[in-house]
């Protein structure tokens, strides 16, 4: 035998060696056991593995957007958007999206609480009975005029339950607002459509079938009325019909992420827009001959030009393309309605519809249908009507303010003073879900569940030409101790022996409510599916995610020669204020009035400017160069009502005379996320980091543009938010805003150093 | 140092020794190949013959397999819900755990004896959707008293009956109709790609 061993055989010595480690530890049985856990108890419906898919309505904004729930093992996983809900056809936009982030919120109010107006949550959890006690106590030892409840415009099942409730008690019918209405100026649109048409209604605008739309002020891509509904309409109107491409103009005087979308942005003059609108209707009307329209007769174009830093060719090349359009469009919204001459504005925009006779023709104008069971339209409480509620409140005359679904500490201007109102309230319960400003301001929180986990249905006010209601269903099983506050109150109003009337006697709680709402639908011809009884109803109802109908022939639209024999009354726009700048508050289309809390909205970049978790300044670089101010440099903006402190974000694509600042940050309550953390947090240099966070003050992520809205209002009154001249003065701070962006070779930044 | 370790190995005594080595190894894998054979602790002692030949069907208490990749496991409840209809199984000694848990609220912790490894997307509902029963893979488990697969579950096992059930003399047999030829050819060919288990 050799002496040595062969390398062959070394080899095969080490192979056995590995083999036989590798079957030892490999087969051993630890090694292979897994360990599976059975639920408790079986959530229905649900499979090892598989998803459950449940229809539902979003609840970040009140367009109504219906909802696919992806859930796995009975927690919520994924939104998308219901195909088959009319409104949205399967999309969702960002805050939809966000809606999980609610759901699973670290900061939501989780028991009953005797808030007490703390200045943050109070952990004094009660029990749901002393709960309903209370508000039992309240609706029965008030006078019932002096019950009052403010609801937001979300959750129209809960305010068809209030009114009836109110209705039943005797007590003022229920005041509906919220920040987004105020920023659409719903008010004057309504307004508009009723001096117009002759009947109080939100317009739908048919984009999806223009081929030219000039947009005055109206950003109905970011939060304006129904924002998915309109951005499909908008892509349809691109990129739908193969033989041609829409043109889209958008008049606004600071580019929005609307007018990034258009072929042409024309930044103009604040407040000039109804003028713009009217000399392009009487250069139209000249155009195509004939007798000058009454409406359009009063304007000089070449006056309008120079008044509105508009060209006079630009006018001219305008109205050539509507001249030669099929079918244009034109819509008003947004700031251009926010302003004191904001009716004049609707009005003159769309009797420029009335000239190419587009009321109910395809690519036109429609007045909205009406919701399903909707005897008319409730539009929100304007601004003047939130003023006068307030007054209301400061006489006295309210010992009890129920709160839902809205947060008018801090949706409202600080001018209009609601958290001193407040203390003039002896009783304020809040039912919210989150601890936001008003919650804490309250004396009790009751929590509501969140969207996700709730019941309810939401009327669709626009974005469709068809009547929907969108049906709303738990999703999942509320995680905290929260209860739907329809439950409570009906419980409350069964305990406090409240003669509810026949319909609601029978109604035991929040699901037997809203059944007792569809019960009138069951006989309705033309419907999206059609059920026996209420019990199948209500099942297809939840299975589809609401009920709709057919779209129909438009009713009887308009008469566009009645529009068009109406003179509008010119006005010019009145600024508050000695400034010698435009102050244009925008709603910002990432985080909406109520995104701040949630992570993935503060994340996620303004389209426009890329900034992220902060509030910035949109400064002209000619203003900006002239006031000698450049990026992240903080200035001081002062208006008649007040002064906020913002860092600079240099804005090429805003009118040199205006600067515009985003609202949706600047909360000083609303959980972690839309707050800042008090020290160490680089893009909050603001914030003072010594002292005051060390007693564990809460400070504000951002600032909140409204702080410097005065009480101004338009004709229609709705709060003219886009009508204050401010000035602006460099402080000589620096705060460093976090931007997606790059800064390098940027107005010469950063150059030096690379 | 090495050369006098390998003069030693190649001695009687090393001889001996490697011999005695290999033999221990050897042993121990066989211990270790038994060990993983045997039927793994359970936190109940569970019969399935008992509950078989009383009648009660697979897919009752797993329901999963009729519409999933899983049939699940029978919640406590589930359980309970017989259970607790009966003196006998109500009281029993041997379902003491079950008890305990169903009044803690704590749940039973199983450990599966039929899988399969974490690359093989493996899916009930289309075998029982298939007609295939239960036992043609499971066994008789009416007559066992601890479950163990009648099989090793692995690949070659998976494509015998992929194959036998397409593998018919009616794809190649010139009396069947050429379309329904054509579509169990498909078939096959779909039942042996990688793709329908691993992707």
């Amino acid at each position: 035998m050799s002496e040595k061993i062969s390398r062959r055989d070394f080899l095969k010595l080490a192979t056995a060696g590995a083999a036989t480690t590798a079957v030892l530890t490999g087969c051993g049985p630890s090694s292979r056991y897994i360990k599976r856990e059975p639920y408790m108890e079986m959530p229905e419906y649900t499979y090892n593995g598989l998803s459950t898919y449940y229809a539902t309505t979003c609840r970040e904004c009140a367009a109504g957007c219906g909802l696919v729930v992806r859930t796995m093992q009975g927690r919520a996983i994924k939104v998308e958007g219901n195909a088959g809900n009319p409104v949205n056809l399967g999309k969702t936009c960002a805050r939809g999206q966000a809606t999980l982030q609610g759901l699973y919120n670290p900061d939501r109010v989780e028991n009953p609480t005797n808030q007490g107006r703390g200045s943050t949550l109070v952990n004094d959890p009660m029990d749901w009975d002393a709960a309903v006690k209370i508000v039992s106590d309240a609706l029965a030892n008030t006078n019932a005029s002096e019950i009052a409840f403010l609801l937001g415009t979300g959750s129209d099942h809960l305010f068809d339950l209030v009114s009836d409730l109110t209705g039943a008690l005797g007590a003022p019918a229920p005041v509906r607002f919220g920040a987004l209405s105020m920023f659409e100026s719903r008010a004057t649109l309504s307004k508009a459509a009723e001096n117009l048409f002759g009947q109080a209604a939100m317009p739908f605008f048919d984009l999806a079938n223009a081929d030219v739309i000039l947009s005055f002020g109206a950003n109905f891509l970011e939060t304006w009325l129904s924002p998915v509904a309109y951005t499909r309409g908008f892509a349809k109107m691109r990129r739908g019909n193969p033989k041609r491409r829409g043109y889209f103009i958008q008049f606004e005087s600071r580019m929005s992420q609307t007018a990034a979308k258009a072929d042409e942005w024309i930044p103009l003059q604040p407040g000039t827009e109804g003028l713009v609108a009217l000399a392009i209707g009487r250069l139209v009307a000249e155009a195509k001959g004939g007798a000058l329209p009454k409406a359009f007769a009063s304007v000089d174009a070449a006056d309008v030009a120079s008044k509105s830093d508009v060209k006079l060719e630009t006018l001219e090349h305008i109205a050539q393309l509507i001249v030669e359009a099929q079918s244009p469009l034109a819509i008003p919204g947004g700031a251009a309605l926010g302003q004191s001459n904001g009716l004049f504005t609707a009005e003159a925009v769309l009797a420029l519809n009335a000239l190419t006779d587009n009321f109910g023709k395809p690519g036109g104008v429609f007045v909205s249908p009406l919701s399903p069971n909707q005897d008319e339209y409730h539009r929100p409480a304007s601004a003047q009507e939130m003023a006068d509620f307030i007054a209301k409140i400061k006489s006295s005359a309210i010992k009890v303010l129920f709160v839902h679904g809205v947060n008018p500490v801090f949706e409202l201007p600080v001018s209009f003073g609601f958290a001193d109102a407040l203390g003039f309230v002896p009783q304020v319960i809040s039912f919210a879900t989150f601890p936001d400003e008003t919650a804490l301001a309250s004396d009790y929180i009751f929590p509501d569940h969140h969207g996700l986990e709730s019941w309810g249905y939401q009327r669709v006010v626009t974005g469709v030409s068809q009547s929907v209601l969108s049906g709303a269903q738990p999703v999942v099983v509320p995680f905290h101790n929260t209860r739907a506050a329809a439950d409570v109150l009906i419980a409350a109003a069964q305990l406090a022996s409240v003669n509810f009337e026949q319909a609601l006697l029978s109604v035991s709680d929040e699901v037997g409510f809203i059944q007792s709402k569809l019960a009138n639908l069951i006989g309705e011809a033309d419907g999206s599916f059609v059920a026996p009884e209420i019990n199948t109803f209500t099942a297809y109802f939840q299975q589809h995610g609401g009920w709709w109908k057919n779209p129909a022939e438009p009713s009887a639209a308009p008469s566009s020669a009645s529009v068009l024999g109406k003179g509008l009354k010119v006005e010019a726009a009145e600024f508050a204020g000695e400034g010698e700048f435009y102050f244009l508050p925008f709603v910002s289309p990432t985080l909406g009035e109520a995104g701040a809390n949630k992570p993935w909205l503060q994340e996620l970049p303004d389209p426009t400017t890329t900034v992220m978790w902060n509030t910035w300044v949109e400064i002209n670089p000619e203003t900006a160069h002239e006031l000698d101010v450049t990026n992240d440099d903080v200035v001081e903006i002062r208006s008649e009502a007040g002064v906020v402190r913002a860092a600079v974000y240099v804005y090429p694509a805003i009118h040199p005379h205006v600067i515009a600042m985003p609202f949706g940050q600047g909360h000083t309550a609303y959980g972690r996320y839309a707050t800042a953390r008090p020290a160490g947090d680089r893009f909050m240099a603001l914030v003072p980091t010594s002292q005051d966070a060390a007693a564990g003050q809460v400070f504000p992520r951002g600032v909140n543009p409204t702080d410097i809205l005065g009480l101004h209002f338009n004709e229609a009154g709705d709060l003219a938010f886009a009508g204050m001249k401010v000035t602006v003065k460099k402080t000589g701070e620096k705060q460093l805003l976090s931007r997606l962006e790059s800064r390098i070779g940027v107005y010469n930044e950063g150059l030096g150093e690379h | 140092m090495v050369k006098k370790f390998f003069e030693w190995v190649i001695s009687p005594m090393g001889r001996v020794a490697v011999l005695i080595g290999a033999l221990a190894l050897f042993s121990l894998a066989a211990y270790g190949i038994s060990e993983s054979q045997k039927s793994p602790p359970q936190p109940l002692e569970f019969r399935h013959d008992v509950h078989l030949t009383r009648g009660v069907q697979c897919l009752y208490c797993h329901p999963g397999a009729l519409r999933g990749p899983s049939p699940g496991l029978p919640t406590i409840t589930k359980c309970w819900g017989c259970h607790q209809q009966l003196e006998i199984t109500k009281t029993s000694e041997r379902l003491e755990p079950m008890l305990k848990a169903i009044e803690d609220g704590t749940n039973f912790v199983w450990i599966p004896v039929a899988q399969v490894p974490d690359f093989v997307h493996f899916t009930h509902r289309p075998h029982i959707a298939a007609g295939v029963n239960c036992e043609d893979c499971h066994g008789d488990v009416s007559k066992m008293e601890i479950y163990e697969n009648p099989q090793v579950l692995n690949m070659g096992w998976c494509l015998n009956c992929h194959k036998n059930r397409t593998e018919d003399n009616a794809i190649n047999n010139p009396k069947t109709d050429p379309q329904v030829s054509a579509l169990l050819a498909e078939k096959r060919v779909k039942l042996i790609d990688c793709g329908t288990c691993h992707y």
